[in-house]
């Protein structure tokens, strides 16, 4: 379901900033590149010094250079430009940053960089490209689902994953699917009609 | 200059006049109420959905450039006093810090106040945002704290308030005169309304990413801005640099609402950095600073007294307003519904309250939401007065005919009979109860020519049929690119997508700040002459092609040349073009007298309240509004929608809360400051009403305001009729509605 944070790994970005104790607990492919990436000092504490990472992203191999703190937002939009993935609180509480990791929405924000190393990362660039639109975006663009846009990267992906995962989502479903996302311009209802237009459709996260 | 005499039908099908015109030398013949359109009016899709829907459309957060630093601003955490010394040193030593900037003076008397927490104070740029971050907290601020005053009602100007209700005195001006009015009523009313403050918190906050060129001394600037021309004017201000030094990019900006009309410090302190740091600069606010250093829309305390006659006419309506704007102390004027009042002796008193908290911007139709909360609630009193059907009565004291017509229209569109509770009492022992409420709106808004250089739109045709469409203003997410190629292709009879609309690049022709829904109908007609001039370019090609006279060659079907004769494609015509493209700029002139200056519109809401929670749910909304030539229709509808949503969310779930003792936002996030989502919304409709108003050669009017002032006094309504008691405050919480439904069956 949207926004539910990433069953796989307890290394949240909460529990990152609790302190240096919820390193140890990170999962095992984070730490061990994260340690092949250790400055020479030897240093076993995680500093601000940058590391070099692995991600992959819509199918492809990105390097993408972070602090152990860099969340998954950031590394996409500035290590790896891919900007269509939006920033919007930061904090976990308005799906604008919303992605699929290994086919599961969640709050980028929400996710270290480091965590994410590993997993099939899909953003809204990974969906479909404007000669080839995934059927939401095309839905999207067809219902005026959207005005600044600036919501709607994030409204896509979970509304992909909410009819991957419904089949053919009734009206309550995707309320209740889409509740993670703000949008300030009031599309919510165009949203609704672009979900129920994709619904029963078989759609891929490509 | 020579004009041309013309006659033509404005208004709508029930309202027909015939106005006599003359159109200036060179401008289009407008349209009116005869004019059958191909293009415009129709549902087309938005033409940057598919970059917004594929994430390709860059935005100014998402500009990303070679050496670009990050630049974050220190802001006070004070309320109220001085700045006595800043200390950058140790700053200055963090690592990858490239460049700070002063936002304060400590010497300078009226550089080193500090008006509220978040007042900025200074700037830091650095490699990395997280390396900025940590800069900003090694810079060292010595502060002299001063008395400061969070809550409006502890203002000094602020009015006495007992049980929820103003108690002062009303103003001696006029006074005699009002008492008298009201005292020749057959029954009066009067109430207290409080609207609390709403944060714009547009998606994409605040913010630009500028480049200095330290060689050629220009400025290059992405800006999240409703005002590009502004934006410049304003940054090369700062800089003391000439305006043809700065050029700024909003190909795509997230939102704006009424808070993005000015580069802000934040605009200030992100040109200083990159010409500092002689490289380029991102600054973006986060958001507890958008919703606490970026503008809102202002707190509003309101009282009416009124009163009908034995007609039930309103005879006397006295109001007065305290606005809570912020730290600036102005911007908390209120409006209130007027068109109900022709009969009647009129009174408006309004005062600002300053306090120590961030200043108040135009937001959405500044003020009307909030004086039509209030105006509609004391309708809705004086026609529980007079024991008549709210409907009934407003239309008893609507002077608009063009609303008139609107009321009529949506109430039997939303079934208003059936929904709308009688007076009476209410049946508390039920778990839940619905009601329906309604309420006006209005916005005078026909757009205009520009100061300085007019508006204007240049059309290119090139020789490979592609045209393009340009103006220098934004488009904010109202759909203004879309408007452009609608107009253009309704001119030269092509279809819509082959249409390349450009937005919001300084170096195209000017046009208006996106604010008091100018922006259409400012340029619409601008755009609809650049369209015509080049088609008559390309008519004389074909002309000239054809070797038959020019006023001989027409277009129809698609089809240039004479009819029955040898006739072209635009492709073919195109064609002759050449290298050069035809290029034609077409300029806005000023307004014809036209239909009317205002635009109308209601809106009806019906609402169901949880008696044990005090919860209220809206069941469903619906929008009826004019705004002259309807366009882009399917955009349009969606702007109604937004409002109505808009509204919605304001009045039952929005609140800053201030901590009264730190000055500081409690809830300066997105996860306590609840704006609406999607499981709270009701059945919502919209619908256009189109009127054709002469004011140009187009007849827009704007569209982003006028449907955002009904909403939150339509649902009020709605609750005060569910419950059989009003809730005057927004927002409209459980607990307020449980009281209301205790003092009712206290009452009893
Ligand atoms: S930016 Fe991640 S949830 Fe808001
Ligand atoms: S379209 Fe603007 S925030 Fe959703």
């Amino acid at each position: 379901m949207t926004n539910k944070p990433p069953s796989r790994p307890e290394f949240s970005r909460r529990a990152f900033l609790k302190g240096a104790s919820a390193v140890a607990a990170g999962s095992a492919v984070g730490h061990e590149i994260a340690a092949a990436t250790q400055p020479e000092s030897g240093a076993t504490v995680f500093g601000t010094e940058l590391h070099t990472i692995e991600l992959t992203v819509n199918g492809k191999p990105k390097q993408v250079k972070v602090e152990t703190r860099t969340t998954l937002l950031d590394a996409l939009r500035e290590g790896a430009d891919l900007t269509g993935t939006k920033k919007v609180c930061d904090r976990g509480a308005c799906g604008g940053c919303t992605v699929m990791l290994d086919g599961e929405t969640v709050n980028s924000c929400m996710t270290l960089a480091f965590d994410a190393v590993g997993s099939k990362i899909t953003t809204i660039e990974g969906l479909g490209t404007p000669d080839n639109l995934h059927p939401m975006q095309k839905a999207f663009v067809e219902c005026d689902a959207l005005q600044c846009g600036f919501c709607t990267p994030g409204m896509i992906v979970s509304a992909t994953a909410c009819v991957q995962k419904r089949g053919k989502p009734s009206l309550d479903q995707i309320k209740a699917d889409m509740s993670g996302n703000i949008c300030r311009c009031g599309t919510y209802t165009r949203v609704f009609e672009a979900i129920q237009k994709v619904g029963g459709q078989k759609v891929e996260g490509r | 200059m020579a004009r041309e005499e013309y006659e033509m039908k404005v208004g709508f099908a029930a309202d027909q006049k015939t106005v006599k015109i003359k159109i200036p030398d060179g401008d289009l013949k407008p349209w009116d109420l005869d004019t059958k359109f191909e293009t415009v009016g129709t549902d087309v899709d938005r033409i940057d959905g598919i970059a917004k829907a594929t994430g390709t459309a860059k935005y100014t957060f998402d500009v990303n450039l070679p050496g670009m630093l990050q630049g974050v601003m220190l802001r006070s955490n004070i309320p109220s006093g001085r700045v006595k010394k800043i200390d950058f040193e140790a700053a200055s030593k963090m690592p990858g810090v490239r460049a700070i900037v002063p936002l304060k003076d400590p010497a300078e008397g009226r550089r080193n106040r500090v008006r509220w927490v978040g007042d900025p104070i200074a700037a830091v740029a650095a490699d990395r945002r997280e390396q900025a971050l940590d800069a900003i907290e090694k810079i060292v601020v010595e502060y002299e704290t001063s008395q400061a005053v969070i809550d409006m009602q502890d203002g000094e100007d602020a009015p006495k308030l007992e049980g929820g209700e103003i108690t002062s005195p009303w103003p001696d001006k006029g006074n005699e005169r009002m008492e008298e009015a009201l005292g020749e009523c057959k029954h009066t009313r009067s109430g207290t309304w409080f609207a609390e403050v709403q944060t714009h918190s547009a998606l994409e906050s605040h913010g630009h990413v500028c480049s200095w060129d330290d060689d050629k001394g220009t400025l290059e600037v992405w800006a999240s801005t409703q005002a590009t021309f502004g934006a410049r004017f304003g940054l090369a201000r700062a800089l003391n640099i000439g305006g043809d030094k700065v050029t700024i990019h909003a190909e795509y900006v997230g939102g704006g609402f009424g808070a993005k009309f000015s580069p802000g410090t934040e605009g200030v302190a992100c040109a200083l950095l990159t010409r500092e740091a002689k490289a380029p600069v991102k600054l973006m606010l986060d958001r507890f600073e958008e919703h606490t250093c970026a503008g809102n829309r202002p707190s509003a305390l309101m009282q009416i007294r009124a009163g009908i006659d034995a007609d039930n006419t309103i005879t006397a309506w006295d109001y007065r307003c305290y606005g809570g704007p912020g730290y600036r102390g102005r911007g908390g004027r209120t409006t209130f519904p007027r068109s109900y009042l022709e009969d009647a002796h009129v009174r408006a008193t309004q005062k600002d309250i300053a306090t120590n908290t961030d200043a108040g911007r135009a937001m959405r139709a500044p003020g009307w939401p909030q004086g039509y909360f209030a105006g509609e609630g004391m309708i809705d009193a004086l026609a529980e007065a007079a024991g008549i059907d709210p409907l009934e009565f407003r239309l008893h004291n609507e002077s608009e005919k063009l609303r008139e017509a609107e009321w009529r229209m949506g109430a039997e569109k939303f079934d208003w009979a059936k929904r709308w509770q009688p007076y009476g009492e209410r049946d508390y022992g039920k778990r839940y109860l619905k009601g329906a409420g309604m309420a006006s709106a209005m916005w005078g808004q026909m757009g205009h020519r520009g100061r300085g250089s007019p508006n204007a739109v240049k059309v290119r045709i090139h020789a490979d049929g592609t045209v393009e469409s340009r103006n220098g203003a934004q488009d904010i997410g109202t759909g203004m690119k879309t408007v452009l190629a609608m107009l253009t292709a309704e001119e030269l009879q092509i279809p819509v997508g082959t249409i390349k609309v450009t937005m919001g690049d300084t170096n195209d022709p000017a046009g208006p700040a996106s604010g008091g829904s100018t922006t259409t109908p400012s340029l619409a007609p601008a755009a609809r002459l650049a369209a015509g001039m080049a088609k008559n370019e390309l008519r004389t090609l074909v002309a000239e092609h054809l070797r038959v006279e020019e006023d001989k060659v027409t277009v129809e079907n698609g089809r240039w040349g004479v009819p029955g004769g040898k006739t072209l494609l635009f492709e073919e015509a195109c064609k002759l073009i050449g290298p050069q493209p035809i290029e034609k700029v077409g300029e806005r002139t000023s307004n014809y007298k036209g239909y009317k200056n205002n635009v109308c519109g209601c809106q009806f809401a019906e609402v169901e309240v949880d008696t044990r929670t005090g919860f209220v749910r809206v069941t469903e909304m619906l929008g009826i509004q004019d705004c002259g030539t309807v366009i882009a229709k399917k955009l349009a509808e969606s702007q109604v929608l937004g409002a109505m949503i808009g509204a919605l969310s304001y009045t039952l779930h929005e609140q800053r809360i201030m901590d009264p003792k730190s000055g500081r936002m409690l809830n300066g996030d997105l996860m306590m400051y609840k704006i609406a989502g999607a499981a709270d919304m009701p059945k919502l409709t919209a619908h256009m009403f189109p009127v054709a108003n002469g004011k140009n050669s187009v007849g827009a009017a704007g569209l982003g305001e006028p449907p955002s002032v009904a909403g939150p006094a339509a649902i009020a309504n709605a609750v005060a009729n569910a419950i059989g008691a009003p809730v005057r405050n927004i927002p409209i919480t459980p607990d307020q509605v449980l009281a209301a439904i205790d003092s009712k069956k206290g009452g009893k």
